[in-house]
Parts: structure tokens; sequence; C-alpha cells
């Protein structure tokens, strides 16, 4: 029964809160629009905006020395997240079945766990070090508590699944999937897709000064 | 004769029957022959040996390789009989389970035993005001690091197994198959980031681990443990050393092993596995019992142990009495620090360029 | 109740692998696995001997006795069986095994092997008898029919030997009789006529080559 529930309506549930309200958060901050600049332009905005999207990928000096175990961390992270999200068989199968009805060309099953692997200890080294580092122990909210519990659920839960043998684990992945479907659009996980505008915000403005930034 | 299709032995001219005689004669010979012959003289005829015997004697006791061909592709298939399966079978049942059972549980009431009896070691000269620092932001990162991997894979690792003697009867076999798979799955991939955890403590924290001067007579003193003498030690203590080389030796052991049992693709046979399999229980069990007691001291054997690893700073008479060589030597470089100045780093009242942050953040 | 045993008969096996295809095709066994192997000794050397291998359905079987939870069983006729939905594909009843019948149909690193696929001697699973479930997993259950398993079934010298333990032993000690008596015509033992020639240890390969 709570099988059917996860399987069936809280999975239409939580993806349509996903999807109304990812678009509903883009929206008002396109809406928002940003003041007239009424000076000549030196360059081109929308150049300078796709430039920036893209080069601020590429990290800041001083992070290579400074900061050099978080930014490698992140990268590992968020690499091995998007590969394991996009390009792993079983999520394939997943989102072709449920979502798309078409799927695409999956990783080889050791890359799957090897970005497996390499976003959980960029994940652990990043959490551990919110929860130790003093400045970041203070700065961190509910807001990103929740979101690093629940990213680490979804993966932990799905490491645990791996064997794609049993139904209890599998639920027990999707349920916390749902979950924080859920919790995504009301939260800082929303950079995933702001990111964009922020990005290509700041590479707007610069550009039409003629500036890369 | 007759030219005829009657064939009987009666109704036939006498001609026949001797002849018919004569054959039936010449037949018994040699059954005559072979009831003499040396296999057989004095032997009963089920007792002829098969031509293969002397072959199957010596499979059977292992006196020639009891492994040939077979059409069958496969790193193990023209084996006849893997021997070793037994010996790792009894190994397991009859002596990791047993023993690695009873000596973790030893550990664990010993460690009960000795708090009730010796109780928290407290700092004998009582906090003092001011703190050492003691392990930087990195160093805390990778031993919770560490801390945190190994103990998801040690409980993964019990419950592989212990879990049927000792779950199964609490769970039943539907749901323990669950948590077992799950257990199965979450240490074969958690396992290479052990690995990676060693490598990054064994780097950080290798030059600190290196003898000394001293360390010999602080573990023939047994560290002071009994009794309330002060036994003088550098930043880590013999005790500390040797569990470090304990770590990153038996470590070392279980990550090896634990790669080749990860990747049967390499066409190792049942015999490495098997091998794999003991050297990784063994020195799992020995590591589970070592961090058992590491556990113990931190968390509620001794007081002011835990904070270096919490906050990075340890108190100073904590660090007086048990790490005296360091301790000294940082007074001396003016490196102790007011327990207010240590709050103050973090404190958004006090330090002021934090407090700006906070508040720009909106927080 | 009957005690279900194999017996194959090296002096008669030719090597001929029907049993392995038998089982294979009547077990809709799947890829990579073969539940049933075919060992030859000595190969292509005088003394060769050869022996049909799959799961002995030891009477104290080593796999159940390791397995981390507990899927083995052994039925009323000492087949000894396995539960697919429990089995957690570790392996270790492959490393317990003396004669390597768990078979596993992946080959993955991280010990991705699936789960533990074996003979089962024709008589299906813990699923209900002869349902599609059952056969889907198991392959087919012969036993309930009243069959005895396609390998031994299609074994084109009846070299092997599959039923209950005391009528293989008895036909197998008739054979035994028989070979002797069958060869008293010719004036020598069975173990110079055999078309095999035996096997001499001390020389480590066969008299006949000297």
């Amino acid at each position: 029964m709570i099988a059917q529930f996860i399987d069936g309506p809280l999975w239409t549930f939580s993806l349509s809160v996903f999807l109304i309200g990812v678009i509903w958060r883009i929206v008002t901050i396109l809406m928002a629009g940003n003041r007239k600049d009424l000076a000549t332009p030196r360059g081109s905005a929308s150049a300078g905006a796709v430039r920036t999207v893209f080069s601020r990928s590429i990290y800041e000096r001083s992070a290579a020395t400074r900061g050099r175990l978080l930014l490698i961390a992140g990268y590992l992270f968020h690499i091995g997240l998007f590969a394991l999200l996009f390009f792993a068989q079983p999520h394939i199968d997943f989102i072709a079945e449920r979502i798309t009805g078409l799927g695409w060309t999956a990783m080889p099953h050791w890359a799957f766990i090897l970005s497996a692997e390499l976003a959980f200890l960029g994940l652990l080294l990043l959490w551990i070090h919110r929860l130790l580092s003093p400045v970041t122990r203070l700065l961190s909210d509910l807001d990103d508590h929740l979101g690093s519990i629940l990213v680490f659920l979804v993966m932990l839960t799905g490491c645990l699944a791996l064997a794609q043998s049993f139904e209890s684990l599998r639920l027990i992945h999707l349920l916390s999937a749902e979950l924080l479907l859920i919790y995504f659009p009301f939260s800082k996980l929303m950079h995933t897709f702001t990111f964009i505008l922020s990005r290509g915000y700041t590479g707007a403005t610069m550009g039409r000064k003629g500036v890369n930034a | 004769m007759n030219g005829g299709s009657n064939h009987s032995l009666v109704g036939h001219g006498v001609k026949t029957t001797v002849i018919r005689l004569l054959l039936l004669w010449l037949f018994a010979l040699p059954l005559e022959t072979v009831a003499d012959t040396k296999e057989s003289r004095g032997l009963p005829s089920t007792m002829v040996l098969n031509p293969a015997a002397e072959l199957w004697r010596d499979v059977r006791q292992r006196d020639m390789p009891t492994s040939g061909t077979s059409q069958v592709r496969g790193v193990d298939s023209g084996v006849l009989i893997n021997a070793n399966g037994d010996k790792w079978r009894k190994f397991r049942m009859q002596q990791l389970i047993p023993i690695g059972g009873y000596l973790l549980l030893g550990i664990i009431v010993g460690l009960t035993l000795f708090y009730l009896v010796r109780g928290k070691v407290k700092i004998v000269a009582g906090a003092s005001d001011r703190k050492l620092p003691r392990y930087t932001s990195y160093e805390r990162l990778i031993h919770w690091f560490m801390a945190s991997i190994f103990l998801f894979l040690a409980i993964t690792g019990l419950i592989i197994l212990f879990g049927r003697p000792l779950l199964i009867p609490i769970f039943g076999k539907e749901i323990f198959s669950v948590i077992a798979s799950a257990s199965k799955e979450g240490h074969n991939l958690m396992g290479p980031l052990f690995m990676v955890a060693l490598i990054l403590v064994f780097v950080k924290f290798v030059r600190r681990n290196i003898y000394q001067k001293g360390d010999m007579s602080w573990l023939l003193r047994g560290g002071g443990i009994i009794g309330k003498k002060h036994v003088p030690s550098n930043f880590f203590n013999m005790g500390e050393k040797s569990m470090f080389w304990m770590l990153v030796l038996v470590g070392s052991v279980i990550v090896v092993s634990g790669l080749v049992l990860i990747f049967p693709v390499f066409g190792q046979s049942r015999e490495w596995m098997e091998l794999a399999h003991v050297g990784h229980a063994i020195g799992a069990i020995l590591m589970i019992g070592v961090i058992l007691g590491h556990i113990y001291i931190g968390s509620v054997g001794m007081e002011g142990a835990i904070d270096g690893m919490k906050n990075g700073y340890c108190d100073l008479n904590w660090a007086k009495e048990h790490h005296d060589l360091w301790a000294t030597q940082m007074e001396k470089r003016g490196e102790a620090i007011a327990n207010e100045d240590v709050n103050r780093f973090s404190d958004p009242d006090t330090n002021e360029s934090l407090g700006r942050e906070l508040r720009e953040a909106g927080k | 109740m009957a005690r279900m045993k194999f017996y194959c008969d090296p002096e008669r096996c030719i090597e001929c692998n029907a049993c392995v295809t038998a089982c294979k095709n009547e077990n809709e066994v799947p890829w990579g696995v073969n539940r049933r192997r075919v060992v030859t000794i000595n190969d292509g050397d005088e003394g060769e001997r050869s022996l049909s291998v799959a799961c002995m359905h030891c009477s104290d079987a080593p796999c159940a006795t390791v397995c981390p939870v507990d899927c083995f069983y052994t039925t009323q006729d000492g087949v000894v069986l396995h539960d697919k939905d429990i089995c957690i594909g570790c392996g270790y009843c492959f490393y317990a095994c003396p004669f390597g019948a768990p078979q596993f149909p992946e080959d993955g690193a991280f010990a991705t092997r699936g789960k533990m696929d074996k003979c089962t001697f024709c008589a299906g699973g813990p699923e209900a008898d002869n349902s599609s479930a059952e056969h889907r997993k198991y392959g087919s259950n012969r036993l309930a029919e009243g069959k005895l398993p396609l390998c031994a079934e299609m074994c084109s010298t009846k070299a092997l030997l599959a039923g209950d333990a005391d009528t293989i032993s008895e036909i197998y000690r008739k054979r035994i009789i028989n070979r002797s008596a069958s060869v008293m015509a010719r004036g020598v033992s069975y173990r110079d006529a055999s078309f095999r020639a035996p096997y001499n240890s001390a020389a480590g390969k066969s008299s006949a080559k000297e």
C-alpha cells in the first residue's frame, strides 16, 4: 500500500511541485526585471552573458592554493552527481519510463560506480567541513543543513539499492528523492537553475561595459 | 542335411549335435583360462580393479592437480575439486565468527569494566584558562571523514559477518536479506573511499607519528593509565603512534584485500578470493577492536581528549599532563591562547569581521 | 524418502557435453552461466578421463553453511536448493563449494554478481511447482512431474546417472560386475581391455605409452 503510494500519487505530487515550483521561481526572477542602462554599450551584453555562464565554471586562482581541498571536493561532487543523475542506466530507464518516453545512452557500469564514489567523496568532505569550520558552522542555517541531509540521503539510499533486486530498497530511494524534489524549489538548491541567471546577469552587465567578467 | 528351417538341437542328426557340443566346449575353454589369470585368481569378479583407480586415488588424495580442462570457459572451470573451499568454510564458520565475535564482545566488556573501575581520566590540575592549538581545520576534516567512512564500513561489514546468527532470529530471513543486500552494496561502494581517507590521514599525520626519544619508556610505564603518575610524551604518545601504524599497516591489508574482493574480474581464482577474505576479515576485526579503544578514550575515557578534534584547541593543563614535551614547547613559543580569545574567533559579538559578514549575509 | 544424487561414470563419459547442453536448454540458464560442466583430466594423453560436474547436492552442504543470508534449503528428497529472492549475490557459496556449482550471471566490478544460479536437480525452487515464476527464476521442475534431471536422461553413454542414491549405486554395481564378465572372453582383465589406457601414477602418465 505504501509502495503504491510512493510509486504513484506521491511521485506525481513531488514531480509537479518540483516543476511548477522551479518554473515559478525562475519566472518571478525574470519578471523582477532590471534597471534600464542608459549608457552607450561598449560591447555585447548577450555575448558577455554567455561567456560568463561558462567562464565561471573555471576556478579563481587563489582557490587553488587557499581552498584547494574544497575546490576539488566541489568539482567532484557536482560533476559526479550530474553524471550519476543523467547518465546512470537505472536513472535513464526511470526517466524514460515515467517522464520523457525516450531514453539516451548510459555510461558503462564501472563509470556509474566511479561517479557515485567521487560524488560521495565530494559530498562527505564538503558536508563535514561545513559542520567543522567555525565560519561555515555559523553561516549555515536550517536550509543549508536540510539540503545537505536530503541530498546525502538520496545518494546513500541509492547506493544501498545498487543490487537493483530489492523492491523495498528501491522504494526508500524513490521516497527520499521525492522528498528532495518537494523541498527543492523552496531552498537554495535552486542554484541548480539560478546559477545560469546570476552568471548571465553579471556577464551581461559587464559585457555591455566592454569587460570580460 | 535337411537344409530346412528347423534349428533346434533336439530332433537333428547325431552329427549336428556333436558339432554343437564341440563349439560349446571351444567357447568354454577361454572361460577356464580367464578363471586362471593372475588378476582374478582368488578374487571374486566384482573385485576387478578399475583401470583408473590410481588416477582417482591421486585426485582424492590431492597428489595430482585436481584440475583439467573444460569446454565451459571460466577462471576455475577446469578445477575438479576446490579443496581450499572447505578450509575457508571451516575458518569462517568455526573460527572467525565465534572467535571474532567473542573478541569484540570481550573488548566492549573490558572497556566497560575499565571505566567502572578506573573512571574517567580527569585533568589533575583542573581545566586551565588557556588553550593550545592542537589540530587544524584540515586535520579535523580528514579525521572525521575517516571516522564516518570507517563507522559505516565497520557496521555494514559486521552485519554481513554476524547477521546470520544474530539478526536473522530477530528480523527473519526476508527483512534481513534486504538489510544484508544494502550492507553489501554500501560496503563495496564505500570501501575505496576508505583507501582515499587512509592516504590523506597517512600523508598528514605520518611526520608526528615517527618514533621519538621517550616513546619506549612511555610504553613501558603503560602511559600512566593506572595510577596518577605523570608520564612525559610528545605531540602523539606511543599509544597513539602504535594506533596510527596499526591503522596504516592493517588498513593497507584491508584495502588491498578489499580491492581484490570487489574486483573479481581480473581472473583471480577462488583461492585468491578466499585468501583475500581471510586477510580482510582478520584485519577488520583487529582494527575494530583497536578503534573501540580509541573511541572509548576519545569519548568517555578521558576528560579533554575530544576537544582537540572538535574545535581544534585543547586545554593547556590537559596538554601538560598528557603531552608534556609538546605542551612546554608550545608554551615557550607563546602559542597558548586564553579561553576568551579562542571563543572570540567564533563569537560574532567580539569578532568584528565575522559579525559583519554574518549581518551582510542576513543572518 | 529418496535421497537424490548424481553419479558420473568416468569410464563411460566421452566428453560429448550433451549433459551441459541439455541442462542449459531445459532450464533456460542466463548468459555466461553453465550449471553443469564436463572436466577432462589428462586431456589428450592416454589415461584421459572425463567427469560431468554440477551441484552434488551434498548432505552437509558447505554452501548452505556459509551463506550470510541463509538462503539454502534441502528438500525432502535431499535436493539442495536456494531462494533467489533472498540471495544477495555475495559469492561465498562459490568459494566454499568443492565443485564450483554456484554460478553468477554478472561479472562486474565492486563484486556485482547478480543472484546465484546453480543446478537444481531439475527440481525448481521455492516458488509454486511448475509456475511461470518458478520456471523464469530456477528453470524446469521435472521432479514435480515425476521425471529425473534432463542431463542424466540425455547422457549419450549413460555415464551420468541421477536418481535415488540406492538405485544408482545398485546400477553402478551391476555395471562393474558386467564389465568384468564381458571381457572374460578375451582372457584379460578389464583393466587391460578398456578402450582407455590405464593411468600409472608412478610414471605420471599411462603405462600404455611405454
